[in-house]
């Protein structure tokens, strides 16, 4: 055994990291550190530097333009820029659709829309979820009826993160009534300016706008935007659900996390000493970096296999589910060690360029409204209770 | 970067599989073993040692054929699968830990503890040192250039059948002091000795002793180092018995999980219980990592070791309870038995928390080497 980086991996390491310290602008990491609110420019800012790079589509296969890096590499590269305080880079299009299309999509689809997420000219969304679909995607209502030479879907999509900043939106449709909920499934993309689609906020727990609901009203899809064969969309569906995850635990978020979490602690104080000098707090603290230190060996473990060709199956799930639960920890323990520094709620604080005094230290504001907001990450995605039938299914033989 | 193992371990790892797999085929012969007069089988223990599985856990340097993090941890783990109860730990492991990390090294000892010979125990657990490294009330004096030892000694782990016993004594300073500790070699003849079984099937004693002579191995820092040295090869070395242990529970449980039938369907079926098998699973895959972790790391600095070991140890303690209790839990009244397998893989994965450092003992530790 030897959890050592490769030369290579740590040259590969510094390339990156050197070519973050020089495109990415003070002004934006600074945001990002602070958890003020991102615009659409300040994503799309480091998007399009990505792409001139030629690392946007950084696991697409190296024919369609992208980076023929191994597992390993992919995860150094997210590390990095976690480490940096990049923007996420918006998944849809890039991580989401990309490798359904190049898997299932038409030489004419692969020609047009490939090249456009390259150089981030579109900006995606995802239409999964609806009102009456969560856990249970399968069940979903939007329909799109079969009109010669287009469909016309009707319905509604939610939870569409970013759905406001997007040029066009990949959906599953109902195509057949008939037939079992997965049978009549198709994938349809459809353009978000075509007459009839419209989006409205759902603001969050945390006073935040990211997450919308996108509603279809006789909208008109021509029949080329189907993706693959009509009722086989619960196929490329769940092809994307399972697209390799090398970074579902999030170790990164959580390492950077939990640096915070110790300076926070360093600077909160219990009877006039350190909040860390605490012997029940730092415990807490201690045991959740041994989690974090534990689960990052289990990832580097599944990262390694991948490279070897082994797809990573229900280790993406055991992954998923300990990583929400660690990062949601961080995200606790930061919440109490401000004590009643939590409480104050102060909404324009995120926007670019206030400059008020802050109540109580400049770290306190994001806190509280940070950990209501993480409460999402065990849903997403699959929610954990769904990742455990996943696992029970595919491991227990029972 | 590398998970893997290289071809001569798992060599040995094929090898030592089979011969536990032999000779533990189930839980009654662990049972005839127990009964013996000393607590396991010296037939087995000559075989082992025949076999080179006493030499994995000794460095080539000393003669052995392993004694690596790695070594160690491939061992214990096959020790933990079929929770086998020879002094592989006591004699193996923390005597031999000891010998080799002296100024001069007792080769001679640790080739007879290797061929089968000789049987050694480290006495340094008290009735009050709880897992301190440094809290030692056992006295040794200077008489006439003769080095005599007063005291008692706990909790000594197959101690009873040793040939010669390792003691830590205070020579000065007061009882928690740093400084100031010896190990001193003793002949197992001059202790008096209460031996008995501890409740996860092993043999253990009391010692106590008057004036007897002991031969001063090493002493101060370097006994200090070498109590911690050899209480976190033992801690890593129950860690991995412990993923051994985990192992077989959670493999035993989901196979009862799919025979037992109850409500006209095997009790696999209900959700409640697949998700709880779940976290079992998750829990297992980060504790087989914390120990990947330790196991490849315990040659490096002594601060990153003993770091390294503490966050394997202490989450060995968290996760050990949750696999034993629901391996219980799961099976239902049947694991409640003496007679079946999973009670004393259960036994023996709660009571690993009580020696060598427990979760809290190795959470504190972890605290302090990584200084939060």
């Amino acid at each position: 055994m030897n959890f050592e980086y490769s030369k290579k991996d740590e040259n590969f390491r510094i390339e990156v990291r050197e070519w973050l310290r020089e495109t990415l602008p003070h002004y934006l990491s600074e945001k990002v550190k602070k958890y003020q609110r991102l615009t659409k420019e300040d994503y799309e800012l480091f998007m399009n530097n990505l792409s001139k790079k030629g690392w946007l589509a950084w696991h697409w296969p190296v024919e369609y333009g992208g980076t023929g890096w191994n597992a390993i590499e992919k995860h150094i590269f997210e590390e990095e820029i976690v480490k940096a305080s990049a923007p996420r880079i918006v998944p849809f299009g890039v991580n989401m659709l990309g490798p359904v299309l190049i898997e299932f999509g038409s030489e004419e689809q692969k020609n047009y829309y490939l090249p456009r997420i390259l150089n981030n000219e579109d900006w995606w969304a995802q239409g999964y979820s609806e009102p009456g679909a969560g856990s249970d995607l399968a069940s979903l209502k939007t329909t799109a009826i079969d009109k010669g030479d287009h469909y016309l879907v009707n319905g509604q999509k939610t939870w569409t993160t970013l759905g406001h900043h997007a040029d066009m939106i990949f959906c599953l449709v109902k195509t057949d009534l008939n037939v079992k909920p997965q049978l009549g499934i198709s994938f349809l993309l459809i353009d978000m300016k075509s007459p009839g689609v419209e989006v409205k906020p759902i603001i969050t727990l945390d006073g935040e706008h990211e997450v919308n609901e996108v509603w279809f009203t006789d909208v008109k899809v021509p029949k080329k935007n189907l993706v693959g064969k009509e009722n086989e969309g619960w196929t490329y569906a769940k092809y994307l659900l399972t697209f390799e995850r090398t970074g579902i635990a999030g170790v990164p978020n959580s390492k950077s996390a939990l640096n915070h979490l110790k300076m926070v602690s360093r600077k909160s104080m219990k009877n006039g000493k350190p909040l860390i000098d605490d012997p029940i707090f730092s415990s807490e603290v201690a045991e959740l970096e041994i989690d974090l230190l534990a689960m990052e060996i289990f990832n580097l473990r599944t990262v390694s296999a991948a490279t070897e060709g082994k797809a990573p199956g229900m280790e993406s799930s055991l992954l998923k589910i300990k990583g929400t639960l660690v990062r949601q920890k961080t995200t606790e323990l930061l919440r109490k060690a401000l004590g009643p520094q939590a409480l104050p709620y102060l909404p324009e604080q995120f926007d670019e360029g206030w400059n008020e005094m802050p109540i109580g230290p400049e770290y306190a504001g994001p806190i509280a409204k940070q950990y209501f907001n993480m409460r999402k990450i065990s849903i997403y995605g699959g929610s954990n209770e769904i990742q455990k039938n996943i696992v029970a299914k595919a491991s227990f033989g029972l | 970067m590398d998970f893997s193992l290289s071809e001569e371990r798992k060599m040995l790892q094929e090898t030592v599989a089979r011969f536990f797999e032999n000779n533990y085929k189930d839980i009654k012969k662990r049972g005839e073993y127990l009964k013996m007069t000393d607590g396991f089988s010296r037939e087995f223990w000559k075989e082992s040692s025949n076999l080179g599985v006493i030499s994995g856990l000794v460095s080539p340097a000393f003669g052995g054929l392993g004694g690596s993090g790695e070594d160690i941890c491939i061992i214990f783990e096959l020790i933990g699968k079929s929770l086998c109860i020879e002094p592989f730990l006591s004699s193996g492991l923390l005597s031999n830990t000891i010998l080799s990390s002296l100024n001069n090294p007792k080769t001679d000892l640790i080739n007879q503890i290797i061929e089968g010979k000789l049987l050694m125990s480290f006495a340094h657990m008290e009735m009050n040192n709880r897992y301190e490294d440094h809290f030692v009330e056992t006295k040794a004096k200077l008489e006439k250039e003769t080095w005599k030892l007063n005291g008692s000694k706990s909790f000594v782990i197959n101690g009873d059948s040793a040939d010669k016993v390792i003691i830590s004594a205070r020579i000065e300073g007061k009882v928690n002091d740093k400084n100031g500790i010896g190990l001193f070699l003793v002949d197992n003849n001059n202790i008096n000795n209460r031996p008995y079984n501890t409740i996860d099937g092993y043999r253990s004693t009391e010692m106590s002793f008057e004036n007897i002579n002991g031969e001063l191995l090493c002493k101060d820092d370097q006994a200090l180092e070498c109590v911690i040295k050899t209480n976190s090869a033992g801690a890593l070395a129950l860690s991995a018995e412990a993923v051994g242990i985990m192992q077989i529970c959670f493999d035993l449980t989901l196979d009862y999980l799919k025979t037992r039938k109850q409500f006209g369907k095997s009790i696999g079926t209900f959700q409640s219980i697949q998700h709880r098998m779940v976290d079992m699973m998750l829990e297992i895959e980060q504790v087989r990592s914390a120990v990947m972790l330790a196991s490849s790391t315990f040659e490096l600095n002594s601060t990153t070791r003993d770091k390294n070991v503490s966050a394997a140890k202490n989450l060995v303690g968290r996760v050990g309870k949750l696999i034993a209790e629901e391996s219980i839990q799961l099976h239902g009244g049947i694991a409640m038995t003496w007679e079946y397998s999973v009670a004393h893989y259960a036994k023996r994965l709660i009571m690993i928390d009580h020696l060598m450092g427990d979760a809290d003992y190795h959470r504190d530790r972890f605290k302090l080497l990584s200084s939060i």
